[in-house]
C-alpha cells in the first residue's frame, strides 16, 4: 500500500450531471480540484477552500455539499450535479433578477437554490435566507439574490 | 493552504472491512467521515497529513431508529437527517434543535453525528444535547464491542477513550417522555454558520402535580476543555420550584462548573457573564412551557 506522501492517481466512477463518468485524479484531490482541474468544468468556483463560503456548492445524492470539502474518493458511485448541470429556470431568474455582480459566488448560490426548491418547492422569504445562509456574497446585496430565488420557485 | 493530492485515502466497502482495515494500520490512518472538520484540518496543517479511511459510503452506518424506548443513530447519520427525523423531534427535540445550528445547509447535508463527537470540540453544537440526553456510544473493533457514555468519553482536551483500532458505530440514548422540557442555547458571533462563544442544553423533568422538577440536566459547551454537566446548578433545581429566585441561584451555580479561557471568539469574562445569562434565560422560557 502506497503511503502518504508519494503521489498516488487512482480511477473513480460516478455521475455527473446525469451523465456517468471516469476520472483518474489522486483520491484525496478534493471533488472541487477533480471538477475544475481534471475535468476541465470551471463552473463551480473556488472561494475559501475552507466551508465557509459556499462558493464550491454542488449537489451530492441530490443535496447541496462542500465540493472543496469531498474528497474524490468520497463521489466514487454517486451522483454529483454541478452548476452545468442546473436547472435553467433558476439560472434565468438570477439572470432577470439583476442578482448577479461580479458572478463568483453564482454558481454556488444557484446550486444551494436547487437543492432548497427539490425539498420546498414554494419556500418562504424566511426558508431562503435561512437556506442561503452558507453563501456568502461580498458585492450583489442579498436582496436581489432572494428576488431571484421567489421568481424560480414562482412565489 | 495545503494540497492533499499527496494523501492516501484507503475506502472500505463495508462496516467489517473498515475495522479490519483499522485493526491492520492502528495509529497510522485518521477515520475519514463527512470530512467538514478534517479536510479543513489537514488543509490547514492543524492536523498532519496522514493516510485516510474513507467510511463516507457505509450507507449501513446511516440510520434513526426508536427501538423499545431507545434512540438509535448511525454513526454515518448527517445534521440534515438528523434535523429533520420526526423520531428526533418526538423523542429528543433538543437534539434536533443543537443540531439545527451546527452550520450551513452545506455543513448539515454532509457532517455525521460520529464526526461531531470524534472531533471532540468543546464548542460542539451536538455534544451538550446528547449530554443531557445521557446518551451512549457503541464503539467497536475486529475483536470487540463496547459501550461508553458520552460524559465518560472525553478525558481531557480533545483525548478519548478510544483505542486507534475503534470505530464509533453508533449513538443511542433513552427518549424523552411527555414531562420532559428540554431546550439547547448558542451565541454565535452571528446566527448562520458560526462557532459557538458558548452553547448548552437544559434538559428538565417537570412533576405536574407538584409543581417542581423531578430531574434536571443542564450542560454547557466551550467554557471548559470538554463540555461539562453544570452539576451544582442541577442540584438547585431539583425538587425546587421554576421560581425566579430559584432561576437566578440556579444560573449563577453554573460558575463552579465552568472553566473558561479566552481565544478568538471570546474572554474567559465574557464567557462566564453568557453562561449564567444563557442558563437564566433557557430556564425562564423553560418555566413559560409549564405554566410558571
Amino acid at each position: 500500500m502506497t503511503m502518504t506522501g508519494s503521489r498516488v492517481v487512482r480511477e473513480f466512477s460516478f455521475k455527473l450531471n446525469g451523465q456517468p463518468v471516469t476520472v483518474k485524479a489522486p483520491p484525496a484531490y478534493t471533488l472541487l480540484e477533480t471538477l475544475r482541474y481534471v475535468l476541465r468544468l470551471t463552473g463551480t468556483k473556488d472561494g475559501c477552500s475552507s466551508g465557509d463560503c459556499g462558493a464550491c456548492t454542488v449537489l451530492l445524492d441530490g443535496r447541496a455539499v462542500h465540493s472543496c470539502l469531498t474528497l474524490t474518493a468520497q463521489v466514487q458511485g454517486r451522483e454529483v450535479f454541478t452548476v452545468e448541470g442546473a436547472d435553467s429556470r433558476v439560472i434565468n431568474a438570477f439572470a432577470s433578477e439583476g442578482a448577479v455582480q461580479c458572478g463568483y459566488c453564482t454558481p454556488g448560490l444557484v446550486m444551494a437554490t436547487e437543492d432548497l426548491l427539490r425539498k420546498n418547492p414554494k419556500p418562504s422569504t424566511d426558508e431562503i435566507r435561512e437556506s442561503l445562509r452558507g453563501n456568502l456574497c461580498r458585492c450583489t446585496g442579498y436582496v436581489k439574490i432572494v428576488k431571484a430565488v421567489k421568481a424560480a420557485a414562482g412565489v | 493552504m495545503r494540497s492533499l493530492a499527496d494523501v492516501e485515502v484507503l475506502t472500505a466497502e463495508t462496516v467489517e472491512e473498515a475495522l479490519h482495515l483499522l485493526g491492520e494500520r492502528a495509529g497510522s490512518v485518521r477515520v475519514l467521515a463527512g470530512g467538514t472538520d478534517l479536510v479543513v484540518q489537514m488543509k490547514h496543517g492543524v492536523v498532519e497529513k496522514t493516510d485516510l479511511l474513507n467510511i463516507y459510503g457505509l450507507d449501513e452506518l446511516r440510520y434513526i431508529r426508536l427501538d423499545n424506548a431507545v434512540v438509535k443513530i448511525g454513526a454515518l447519520t448527517d445534521f440534515s437527517s438528523i434535523v429533520k427525523s420526526p423520531i428526533i423531534q418526538r423523542a429528543a427535540p433538543v437534539l434536533a434543535e443543537a443540531c439545527s445550528t451546527i452550520g450551513s445547509t452545506q455543513i448539515l447535508n454532509k457532517a455525521t453525528i460520529a464526526g461531531n463527537i470524534i472531533n471532540a470540540s468543546p464548542a460542539a453544537d451536538s455534544l451538550p444535547a446528547l449530554y443531557v440526553l445521557e446518551a451512549n456510544l457503541r464503539l467497536r473493533s475486529r475483536s470487540s464491542s463496547r459501550t461508553v457514555a458520552v460524559r465518560e468519553f472525553y478525558k481531557g482536551y480533545k483525548k478519548l477513550d478510544l483505542r486507534p483500532d475503534e470505530l464509533l458505530v453508533e449513538v443511542f440514548f433513552d427518549q424523552l417522555t411527555n414531562s420532559h422540557y428540554g431546550k439547547f442555547f448558542k451565541h454565535g458571533l452571528r446566527q448562520g454558520d458560526a462557532i459557538a462563544v458558548v452553547n448548552g442544553a437544559v434538559l428538565i423533568e417537570w412533576d405536574e402535580t407538584s409543581g417542581t422538577v423531578s430531574d434536571a440536566r443542564v450542560a454547557l459547551g466551550a467554557v471548559a476543555p470538554t463540555v461539562v454537566r453544570a452539576e451544582k446548578t442541577e442540584e438547585i433545581l431539583k425538587g425546587g420550584r421554576l421560581d425566579k429566585e430559584t432561576v437566578i441561584r440556579a444560573a449563577e451555580a453554573v460558575q463552579q462548573s465552568i472553566k473558561p479561557i479566552d481565544d478568538v471568539r471570546g474572554s474567559a469574562a465574557y464567557r462566564r457573564e453568557l453562561a449564567t445569562n444563557y442558563v437564566y434565560m433557557t430556564l425562564r422560557s423553560l418555566a413559560e412551557l409549564v405554566g410558571r
